[in-house]
């Protein structure tokens, strides 16, 4: 019963994951890059989401309907303004750019928030539970992965059937190819970060619901996103929300054998997994 | 009378980073007609159509269309324009079908205007139409396509993008001579659309049959054009292999 | 090359000329410029960007400690013993990472790092979380601490500097600049790219580890939190990118611009750090070769004449001719 209720917070904390992950991949899978404040800005939104929330005393729905336009805008303005100049074959200058950019963020949350933890309240909504067969399973937890669940499936409905899919899915083939049959693969890049940026917006607030947020957070999301998108494949956005999946419950696992072991056991399935099947983690070719 | 051209370029110049690979380059296209790029492999012809469509940095005046200065626009820009390209090596999009590859320049090419006439307006349907086996097979993913196939599916998606030039860039190259006389049967139905066609060839008696005018490069530079049945072929193989540079 | 004798026997003479306080720093830079040199052997030459290079920082440092605490070995005969745990844990790491893609193969180490970092911090022989004491130190006067620093400063600065200049000297330095050009063309034309890139990370892990080993022995304190410090990633990478990238000379440069402003401005703590994540950030789109790269682009006087251009077109820069 231990195990199984490990296996269920396992894979219910894998929906949180797979909302930092899925930006991640759809950048990865279009662009061919990994931008290291990715966490950051999860975090970023959340203590705006928190400021916010405060101020104007907005419940849950109207949070997240004013912090996810605001969030593609931010992901939209880093994409014009900071990462179209960085792509490119090197891998090296868009690594090193936002990584600075994570740095920077970093250090302005905590100028303007300082190192505490803060949290957003949900009425209730974070601490209620309901009793499956003897696993007390989170009302919240729940929510968060069927949300998890809905994202993937319209990311990748947007992905394979759209106009903007389309060219997504030529810019990402074949650049050149894509931009001399009229695809524009700067504007295909600004709306896919602008995607990838919003859905952290979605994540922020769940994200200060269940647990507390403070400037310093945001490297841990991004390697959990980041080992998430590797056990699943790279790009694939399923293979993504897979990846999460194994990586909560891996997790959840190693904290029931020992407290301090839950998220290095998060690493050391990731770390098997290069090593077992590196067919899943090939490069693309 | 004499028309004006409707795409060309003027002393135009180009290279990648410290290497010059075009010196002032003047050519033209006028509309509706086939004109040929010929020249040895390295002669710069696939550098003079990627630089005509943005994909290498000019200045405005080295690129005009239609009577505007727009050399250095962006290549999506150019494709919006009307300039269409068959790039080599056919590039298609992999792990799309058929269908998603051609739907692509429909929902990025040129939107066809009001004056364009509707005959000339090119459709999926009037490509399966030309290429009846891409219909056939147009839910099959772009690898799994033979050499020629590829290629249709290359000339079908850059048609699609509504050009009025569409530039070819070695659509023969490495195809079987059955299919490359396939392809180049087509190119007649192209042009009947009133689409121009500037094809570079490396198989210059193809290129002479195919085309009305030729132009012929070496070392980056134009070292003959004339009408394609009037030049005969020694004087081609002098400008194409640079035996007498006087040419230049 | 005489100013680097110069500069390294003023090193090695500091107990005799310079006060604790000046000793102190020069160490610590030592150690700074020889770990940045390393991640630019890394990243500038190799194409592998790490930010996990705290992983060895740390093991170096530990494996020193526990040498000396648990297993009673002289501190100064130590330090080249703790360099085999570096090299021992880079070889799985690159093992297990040089499969993936450039931007994944940063973010890999960054998990080998955190991994040891937990590691280490659930151990409970190393004291966990709390970390060590280097206590052995005790037994030498200060003057002789301060001896064995400077030499180990300099013996350091002699193996990543002059090494790496070594190595870019050396048969295998055209190689490495093919290899950082383009590494396509420099696998076809018969490098064993692989080879050398395994070869780099594991020489970077050793030469990181050294340092990590004598600025964690001028501490006299470790931590799991100090000791796997991402800062460390973060250090390197300001250094490499703002004194410019793929040369000897710009991780020095940068070490020195880093340094001495730290020391002054790290008083105002997160507004510094924001203006270094801005100016790397900047750094790596439009001036791809740093401080370096600007004044090697107008006087061509290298310090370390590797004997091959240093040329880094920014993309902005390629203008038809």
């Amino acid at each position: 019963m231990q195990w199984l209720d490990a296996l269920v917070q396992g894979v219910l904390l894998g929906g949180m994951y797979a909302q930092y992950a899925l930006g991640m991949a759809l950048m990865f899978g279009v662009m061919r890059i990994v931008n290291i404040a990715h966490g950051d800005l999860m975090i970023l939104l959340a203590l705006t989401g928190i400021s916010l929330a405060t101020a104007f005393s907005l419940g849950t729905m109207s949070l997240i309907a004013v912090l996810v336009p605001l969030a593609a805008l931010l992901g939209w303005t880093l994409q014009r303004g900071i990462l179209n100049k960085a792509v490119g074959e090197d891998p090296l200058p868009s690594l090193i750019a936002t990584f600075g950019l994570s740095i920077a963020v970093q250090n302005l949350m905590l100028q303007i928030w300082s190192a505490d933890t803060r949290s957003l309240r949900g009425g209730g909504l974070e601490s209620a539970s309901i009793d499956v067969g003897g696993v007390y399973v989170g009302v919240l937890p729940v929510i968060v992965l069927v949300t998890a669940i809905a994202l993937t499936a319209g990311l990748d409905f947007i992905v394979r059937a759209t106009r903007f899919g389309r060219g997504l899915r030529a810019a990402a083939a074949d650049t050149e190819a894509a931009a001399v049959t009229g695809v524009d693969p700067k504007s295909i890049y600004a709306v896919s970060t602008a995607i990838a940026v919003a859905i952290l917006g979605i994540a922020a607030v769940f994200q200060s619901l269940r647990a507390t947020v403070s400037p310093a957070d945001g490297p841990a999301q991004l390697i959990y996103a980041f080992e998430a998108v590797i056990i699943g494949g790279m790009g694939s956005l399923w293979g993504a929300f897979v990846g999460s999946m194994v990586l909560g419950v891996a997790q959840a696992i190693g904290f029931r054998i020992d407290p301090g072991w839950g998220i290095l056991f998060g690493h050391l399935v990731f770390l098997a997994a290069l090593a077992i099947r590196p067919e899943g983690v090939m490069k693309r070719g | 009378m004499k028309a004006e051209p409707v795409l060309s370029t003027h002393a135009l110049s180009a290279g990648y980073g410290d290497f010059q690979a075009l010196f002032g380059v003047d050519f033209e296209v006028y509309a509706g007609e086939v004109v040929a790029l010929i020249g040895a492999n390295g002669a710069g012809k696939s550098t003079l159509l990627r630089s005509i469509l943005g994909l290498l940095p000019v200045l405005p005046e080295m690129v005009r269309f239609r009577g505007k200065p727009v050399g250095g626009s962006k290549p999506h820009t150019m494709v919006r324009n009307g300039i269409g390209m068959v790039p080599e090596g056919r590039r298609l999009f992999a792990g799309m079908s058929v269908e998603d590859n051609l739907r692509v320049a429909v929902d990025y090419g040129r939107k066809p205007e009001r004056d364009d006439d509707a005959g000339s307006i090119w459709t999926i349907a009037r490509i399966y139409a030309l290429f009846p086996i891409l219909g056939e097979r147009r839910d099959q993913l772009v690898h799994n396509l033979s050499g020629g196939q590829q290629q249709m599916v290359a000339i079908g998606r850059a048609l699609l993008t509504q050009p009025r030039v569409l530039l070819c860039d070695e659509i023969s190259l490495g195809l079987a001579p059955k299919v490359v006389h396939e392809i180049y049967d087509a190119l007649p139905l192209i042009r009947q659309a009133g689409t121009a066609l500037v094809l570079v060839e490396q198989d210059v008696s193809l290129a002479k049959r195919a085309s009305e005018r030729l132009y012929c490069m070496l070392e980056g530079r134009i070292t003959l054009t004339g009408a394609s049945d009037s030049i005969g072929r020694d004087t081609i193989a002098e400008a194409y292999f640079g035996a007498i540079h006087a040419m230049a | 090359m005489s100013l680097s004798v110069i500069v390294l026997t003023a090193l090695v003479a500091m107990p005799w000329w310079a006060d604790s306080g000046w000793i102190r720093w020069a160490v610590e830079l030592s150690c700074y410029i020889a770990i940045a040199q390393m991640w630019n052997l890394l990243a500038g030459y190799a194409g592998l960007v790490s930010v996990g290079q705290q992983a060895f920082i740390g093991a170096a440092g530990y494996a020193l400690f526990i040498l000396c605490q648990k297993f009673g070995v002289n501190p100064f005969l130590a330090v080249p013993l703790a360099l085999i745990v570096p090299a021992l844990l880079s070889v799985p790491t690159y093992l297990l990472l040089y499969r993936l893609d450039g931007p994944y193969f940063a973010i890999g180490t960054w998990v080998v790092a955190e991994a040891v970092r937990l590691l280490t911090t659930n151990l409970d022989y190393v004291n966990a979380g709390a970390g060590l004491t280097l206590r052995v130190m005790a037994q030498y006067r200060l003057h002789e601490r301060e001896i064995a620093m400077t030499m180990l400063s300099g013996i350091l600065l002699l193996v990543t500097v002059g090494g790496s200049y070594w190595l870019l000297r050396s048969r295998h330095g055209l190689a490495l600049t093919a290899m950082r050009d383009n590494p396509v063309s420099a696998g076809s034309q018969g490098v064993n790219v692989s080879r050398l890139r395994f070869f780099v990370f594991v020489a970077a892990a050793v030469g990181t580890g050294f340092a990590g080993a004598i600025y964690y022995m001028a501490q006299l304190r470790i931590t799991p939190a100090s000791g796997y410090d991402p800062k460390w990633a973060s250090i390197s990478i300001f250094i490499v990118m703002i004194g410019g990238i793929g040369s000897i000379e710009g991780a020095i440069i940068g070490g020195l611009i880093y340094f001495f402003p730290d020391r002054f401005f790290s008083q105002y703590g997160a507004s510094y750090m924001v203006v270094l994540g801005c100016l790397t950030l900047f750094m790596a789109i439009y001036a791809r070769g740093g401080i370096w790269g600007l004044v090697a682009s107008r006087f061509d006087a290298p310090w370390f004449p590797v004997g091959r251009r240093l040329a880094l077109p920014a993309a902005g820069e390629r203008k038809p001719s």
